[in-house]
């Protein structure tokens, strides 16, 4: 062991154990979630959920995922082979990129890059890249049109996402997502900055295709879009990549707006954990809760009231901080 | 109104007798022959004076095939059955479409079912049928369908353009509830043109019904419409008590409004929780289904079954309720009152739900004339019709309850009409119950085996989809001789492609929604 890693150097070493830890805890994540979801859903819609796996059903994810993993994995003739084969692949990349900069706690991070949250909005962009591919690829016009929308969805909300991120970026004078966290020693950011949090919330809502803004999966009108044709463990991981992604952008939330590992009393990756559990908690009552808006709702939101409010938020937190 | 349009029937018509039928063993006030060259003439006239045309139907006679068509109206009860006589060998009729445009698809059906030609139809295409039907399926005579009709009926292609693709919504389709399948022609996401294809359900239940006794076919009637059931057992019951002259007693009749009611309730709460599961909340689907169940398990022991109830028979009724119902009903009625304004507070107010549904899908008064809507779809134009007080059947001419109406016609109008409609379903099971009387509930003169006297009769009932029409033709032996159903869901389908043309996929799905289609009683 000591001899890898003075071969490779500590840094390169501690580098790949963070990588391996981020692999272990996308899963373990995802079955959590798949879990909670099923949980949630069923207690709010008068149900108990899962329960005869394990106690509570807390191995049903498990059960479910061997299922899927026996699946036998249908490839429909008219395919385009190339991206239909390497879309699901691809969404993952992004969503393991972004765990290497999110601060779990003050030591527990597996790289700080000083531009950390750009690392992650750059390679969030690139996940829709992969839905284009699927949906492209499967040669289905379902598919085609779900991907279609998810493009026009992503672009569209990826700037108020950003601009409500910017505030506090000015706010702390760095991209470090570590930075931001040493910077709400005090108070949470959430407290100066209200507006910008509600509308990272709802835009992250939107990146991460969740009622109400679930139009690329639609699925009372697009049957199950981008991955209609999709089956097995090739579903499975977009499966995965989306409670990925809801992980992350409540993470990300946490980080910039609810002081991130902050907190008294409990360690500080219990305190992260747990604020960025409360936000998927959220999320996934919207889902239960919501019936889904329609495609030009949807951009309206976007361009007409997000972009415009996050702007004007913008400016006045730049003309308070020059003041 | 009756006497009036027949005096402006027989100035407007000169040389045709128009003659005035019993309306109570009939189901229609006056009736008149027509010359194929006349049609037309008298199609104008009663689309002047704002009627509609509630079904069009083809018998076979053997020597001539009879064309009947209903006219009815919005504003008072006056119907009229209008006849034209053409040729069985050489079938050929002038199509009404061009004055009515719910014409067009029974037109088509009668077309495929008869082979009766129709000059000037736009689209003589299949309906329900495919190539692979030999012969007309409700001719008498075993009439083959030459190779010639089967290319002309089955012309249809869905159109690919420039710019556009179609794509098929259904038949295997979330939101189609069942097997409808409508191509759409797409210019990206909005539509130009929708194609509603039918049949993916037919079993040809009219055809049945001229094989097997009244009594048989019964059991059919629920596997029409499997979610209101029970007012298709109602209906057609009702009918061949018309046509047969057999009185009911009043605990049958009391009880029958409470079953009808109780599975409009049903019927209603499925269509709001499918409603919304088509606008993406998928949560109010099991909210509902909570209300449903506890009907369900009132119906049950009494009716014997949970879904396709055959519960009525000619005269009374398969089963006497006992207390354990009417205790159930009580307590059922005093928990629905509390669960509406739960559904007020979970989805009415909810702003998404508001942008998703108003404006959307908006029928005017003067288009739901011309395509016969009924129901719901109808009231939420604003206009206040309902076979329930118009044409009061069973119990219902006794109950006190409002017909509530939208006024912008849009889908959440009529999502308003129906929550409305929920409430007064309340209400009447609520009365009935109160002033259930005691007594039989099999009136005693029923005869064993029923043989109607000839004649035909057309009546209707309201059916949570709308209006109900059955058409039976009787020969005085113990099977009908022709039985049309006009079923609503068909005529409020006919509506849809007009609606659609221009919105997007998403409002598309909101209107189809919105009409509350099912579909075998489309397809029967």
């Amino acid at each position: 062991m000591e001899q890898i890693v003075s071969m490779i150097g500590w840094k390169t070493a501690k580098t790949i154990a963070g990588l391996v830890g981020v692999l272990i805890f996308v899963v373990f994540n995802a079955l959590i979630l798949t879990w909670a979801e099923r949980k949630v859903a069923g207690h709010m819609q008068r149900r108990i959920g899962p329960k005869e796996v394990g106690p509570y059903g807390l191995i049903q994810p498990i059960a479910d995922a061997l299922k899927l993993l026996g699946k036998e994995i249908l490839t429909p003739r008219a395919v385009d082979r190339p991206l239909y084969f390497l879309a699901p692949i691809l969404i993952f990349v992004p969503v393991l990129v972004s765990f290497i900069v999110i601060p779990f706690d003050a030591s527990l991070q597996v790289k700080d890059i000083n531009v950390g949250i750009l690392v992650i909005l750059a390679f969030s962009s690139l996940s829709v890249l992969s839905i284009l591919m699927a949906g492209w690829g499967s040669n289905n016009k379902y598919a085609l049109i779900g991907a279609i929308r998810s493009v026009a969805q992503n672009i569209a909300y990826e700037i108020p996402l950003l601009l409500a991120l910017l505030p506090v970026i000015m706010m702390t004078n760095s991209f470090s997502l570590k930075a931001i966290v040493e910077a709400q020693k005090g108070l949470w950011f959430v407290f100066y900055q209200p507006l910008a949090f509600c509308i990272y919330f709802i835009a992250s809502v939107a990146e991460t295709n969740r009622t109400p803004f679930d139009l690329p999966e639609a699925e009372s009108e697009l049957v199950a879009g981008y991955h209609t044709e999709y089956s097995g463990m090739r579903f499975a991981l977009f499966f995965l990549a989306e409670y990925t992604n809801i992980f992350i952008v409540s993470a990300i939330a946490v980080t910039f707006f609810l002081g991130g590992y902050q907190g008294p009393f409990l360690p500080g990756i219990i305190w992260f954990l747990l604020k960025s559990y409360l936000l998927v908690f959220v999320i996934m009552w919207l889902r239960w809760t919501f019936p889904r808006v329609r495609f030009d709702q949807l951009l309206n939101i976007s361009w007409k009231a997000l972009i415009p409010l996050a702007f004007i938020n913008l400016l006045l937190t730049g003309g308070l901080l020059k003041l | 109104m009756v006497e009036r349009i027949k005096a402006e029937l027989g100035a407007a018509l000169k040389g045709i007798e128009i003659r005035e039928a019993s309306y109570r063993e009939r189901g229609y006030h006056l009736f008149f022959e027509v010359a194929s060259g006349g049609l037309l003439q008298v199609a104008r006239f009663f689309d002047e004076r704002s009627f509609y045309l509630a079904a069009e139907i083809c018998v076979d006679y053997g020597e001539y095939l009879e064309l009947v068509y209903i006219f009815s109206n919005h504003a008072s009860l006056c119907k009229v059955k209008v006849a034209l006589k053409i040729d069985p060998a050489k079938p050929v009729a002038p199509t009404i479409s061009t004055v009515f445009d719910c014409a067009c698809w029974y037109e088509r059906e009668i077309r495929e079912f008869f082979g009766v030609t129709f000059e000037g139809h736009p689209n003589m295409t299949y309906l329900f049928l495919h190539e692979g039907i030999d012969y007309y399926p409700l001719r008498k005579g075993q009439i083959p369908i030459s190779d010639e009709d089967k290319r002309s009926l089955g012309s249809f292609r869905p159109g690919e353009g420039e710019d556009t693709f179609s794509i098929n919504l259904g038949p295997q389709h979330p939101s189609t509830h069942g097997v409808l399948r409508v191509v759409l022609k797409m210019d990206g996401e909005y539509i130009e043109e929708a194609d509603p294809v039918l049949g993916y359900l037919h079993r040809m239940h009219e055809k049945m019904a001229e094989n097997r006794g009244y009594l048989q076919f019964l059991a059919n009637t629920g596997r029409m419409d499997y979610l209101g059931a029970m007012a298709f057992n109602l209906g057609y019951v009702t009918a061949v008590e018309r046509l047969c002259g057999i009185a009911v007693p009043d605990r049958a009749n009391y009880v029958r409004v409470i079953a009808t009611e109780l599975n409009r309730l049903s019927s209603h709460l499925m269509w709001l929780g499918a409603y919304l599961a088509d606008l993406g909340a998928l949560t109010p689907f099991l909210f509902v289904f909570d209300d449903r169940e506890q009907i369900n398990d009132i119906l049950e022991p009494v009716t014997g079954s949970r879904l396709t109830y055959c519960y009525f028979r000619f005269g009374g009724l398969y089963n006497d309720v006992d207390d354990a119902f009417v205790a159930g009903t009580k307590a059922f009625v005093e928990r629905m009152k509390g669960r509406f304004s739960l559904y007020e507070k979970l989805v009415t107010g909810n702003v998404i739900f508001i942008n998703r549904t108003r404006g959307i899908g908006v029928i005017e008064k003067e288009r739901a004339r011309k395509q016969a809507v009924s129901g719901p779809v109808l009231r939420g134009t604003g206009i206040a019709m309902d076979m329930r007080k118009t044409e009061p059947c069973a119990a219902y001419g006794e109950m006190d309850f409002d017909v509530p109406v939208g006024t912008r016609g849009d889908a959440l109008d009529i999502y308003h009409v129906r929550i409305k409609e929920m409430e007064n379903a309340v209400k009447i099971i609520e009365q009935a119950l109160a002033r259930l009387p005691e007594g039989p509930i099999m009136t005693e003169k029923a005869p064993k085996k029923l043989k109607p006297p000839k004649g035909d009769v057309y009546h209707t009932v309201e059916t949570p989809r709308g209006e109900l029409g059955i058409y039976i033709v009787s020969d005085e032996s113990d099977t009908p001789y022709r039985m049309k159903w006009r079923v609503p869901s068909f005529s409020n389908l006919m509506v849809f492609p007009e609606l659609a043309k221009g919105n997007l996929l998403a409002d598309a799905v909101a209107i189809l929604g919105s009409l509350d289609l099912v579909i075998p009683e489309i397809d029967r």
